[in-house]
């Protein structure tokens, strides 16, 4: 049998059948759906007011007005939305490793990171990501930045990376449990760091804004890559290259996550 | 294809487990630490299994049995000795190995939870890349054999463990695979949902030459499926040949049955070259009245125990 038969466009199907497949049960269990939306709209209206409250009346934080706040704000809702709707599955692993439930990813020939993470989709991020872009457009009239194919596509771009960054970040989180034993605190304690990531990171004092942005990289989920957007005369460095690092970042984490699967000893009969 | 379907010389699993420490602090020590013991859970096994053939993988709990067949599927790599399925070296290469293997874990579904069975064909279908006519062909082929209108529309985490793992099974033969193994598929099953699937095996092995691994401690399923045994026991290889020459061994051997009270059916395995069965019958006659007496051949189930007792070579 040739060896590269499954390429990009094989799992591409792939996850595209599961992925209906999963909706369409789903939708089948109508009330748990509409419970589940509803829940995740409240939750995002709750911290929309929160936001609302302790920002309103700054007129400015380092130059951040409000309606940059709220950019940024929008931004980091809805480049956590991949991480939320797609990569869930995550947090099962730790127990799917200890139960031994974890052999089965291994007995198929497709690759195993994308057999697990496409096995679960959560349908409840959907409304954040409505939420996000409510924002995201309402910040972006009142700030008043341009609307170009170009722009349009440079904040996909972004948007992406930030994505990308924290996807990687719960993959490192979740593969640490193929060696540490009682490992669930990292994901928690990662996870609850997202919420830093909707302030600009030139708040922070020099030492959390070092560790947000080489250690756990929270300041290029949605800071670093929103000055592309928002600082087009003057972008950083990091911000120009963020798209590049996601990339490696997330592409290094997908390799400590499989060398995870690789080490392990299967337990469980 | 290769000659054998699978060939194993002189394999040994050894399992390091750490001492592990509890805590925060404990686990991060745990990193680093190098207190280490061994666990060897196969030792020395050498085993040839034909096309075809369904072989009953037998051993008390903690054999090794299942580390076993994680070596053949290429998930585990042996610690030494040499391995291959299909002809290829499972673990070298995990995926394609996977392309000619079929895997059920008893109670462990790998079907997707939420799907209907026939979505998870669907699926699995596209994942092996099973031409539309074989699969429709291969469907066929399972009404044939089990009526599986009741479960094919049914999500998976609506069934009974018994219809699951009917599931689980038909899965496992979906792709039309070389070798399927079955790790105590019928484990908690009621007694009419194991003989259907005794009935599936024994029709899919027959109709495609499937070869067979199963594991169980259902002495029903052996005498049911599998003319050739091979038990193990603390990792190492104690028996191996056909079931027959295992009976004819204990040829001599007869199981007593007497029923004492209204219900109560006592059971004695004799030898008859070296106790007289009249004798014990009128031991215990004077005990006890004696309603009724059965003499049967020694059941496989009773065989087995004897070897884990250590009476054969
Ligand atoms: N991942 C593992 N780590 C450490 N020890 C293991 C592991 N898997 C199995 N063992 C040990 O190896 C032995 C054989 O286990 P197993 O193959 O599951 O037996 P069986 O399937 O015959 O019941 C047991 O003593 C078990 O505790
Ligand atoms: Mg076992």
């Amino acid at each position: 049998m040739t060896k590269n038969k499954r390429c990009l466009s094989f799992y591409a199907r792939i996850y595209r059948k599961i992925l209906i497949q999963d909706l369409k049960s789903k939708m089948s269990y109508r009330a748990d759906f509409i419970i589940s939306t509803f829940g995740m709209v409240l939750t995002n209206i709750a911290g929309f007011m929160t936001f609302y409250i302790l920002f309103r009346n700054f007129p400015s934080i380092n130059g951040w007005d409000y309606y940059h706040m709220l950019f940024l704000y929008g931004f980091s809702l809805t480049a956590l939305t991949p991480v939320q709707c797609l990569f869930d599955n995550n947090w099962n692993l730790r127990s799917m490793v200890y139960s031994g439930d974890f052999i089965k990813y291994c007995f198929r020939p497709i690759n195993v990171f994308f057999y697990f993470i496409s096995e679960v989709f959560d349908a409840k991020g959907l409304g954040q990501l409505a939420f996000g872009i409510g924002t995201l457009v309402y910040s972006w009239n009142r700030i008043g930045l341009p609307v170009t194919p170009l722009i349009i596509l440079k904040l996909v771009a972004c948007i992406l990376t930030g994505s990308l960054f924290m996807i990687a970040i719960m993959n490192f989180a979740a593969a640490t449990c193929f060696w540490i034993q009682g490992s669930g605190y990292v994901m928690v304690i990662m996870f609850r760091f997202k919420d830093y990531a909707k302030y600009p990171a030139s708040i922070f004092s020099g030492i959390f804004k070092a560790v947000f942005t080489f250690v756990i990289p929270i300041a290029f989920v949605a800071y670093y890559p929103s000055l592309v957007i928002l600082q087009p005369e003057n972008i950083p460095l990091l911000s120009l290259l963020s798209p590049l690092l996601g990339i490696l970042f997330f592409y290094l984490s997908y390799r400590f996550w499989m060398l995870g699967v690789r080490k392990y000893d299967f337990t469980g009969s | 294809m290769a000659e054998h379907a699978i060939e194993m010389k002189d394999i040994c699993k050894d399992f390091k487990v750490l001492n592990r420490h509890e805590g925060l602090k404990g686990s991060i020590r745990d990193l680093f630490s190098r207190d280490y013991k061994t666990v060897s859970a196969v030792k020395d096994i050498s085993l040839t299994v034909e096309r075809g053939e369904i072989i009953g993988y037998l051993g008390p709990n903690g054999a090794g049995k299942s580390t076993t067949i994680k070596m053949m599927t290429g998930v585990l790599e042996p610690t030494s000795g040499s391995i291959t399925v299909n002809g290829r070296i499972p673990y070298k290469d995990r995926k394609a190995n996977s392309e000619n293997i079929g895997v059920v874990f008893g109670q462990r579904s790998q079907l997707w939870w939420s799907l209907p069975l026939i979505e998870s064909f669907k699926l699995l279908r596209d994942i092996y890349m099973v031409p539309q006519k074989d699969y429709e062909d291969m469907i066929e082929l399972y009404r044939s054999l089990v009526d599986i209108e009741p479960i094919l529309h049914k999500p998976v985490r609506q069934m009974s463990l018994g219809q699951r793992t009917l599931s689980d099974i038909l899965a496992a033969f979906l792709h039309d695979p070389a070798i399927v193994f079955l790790d105590e598929p019928t484990i908690g099953l009621d007694v009419s949902m194991k003989s259907k699937i005794r009935s599936l095996i024994s029709g899919l092995n027959s109709e495609k030459n499937t070869t067979v691994i199963l594991t169980t401690h259902d002495m029903g399923d052996v005498d049911a499926l599998c003319k050739r045994i091979v038990i193990i026991d603390k990792g190492m290889k104690i028996y191996d040949n056909d079931i027959e020459h295992l009976k004819s061994y204990f040829g001599s051997y007869r199981t007593l049955k007497m029923r004492i009270g209204t219900d109560e059916w006592e059971e004695i395995v004799i030898d008859e070259k070296t106790t007289d069965i009249m004798d014990i019958i009128m031991k215990k006659q004077k005990e006890k009245k004696i309603r009724d007496i059965k003499i049967e051949e020694i059941s496989t189930e009773e065989v087995i125990k004897k070897i884990y007792e250590g009476d054969a070579k």
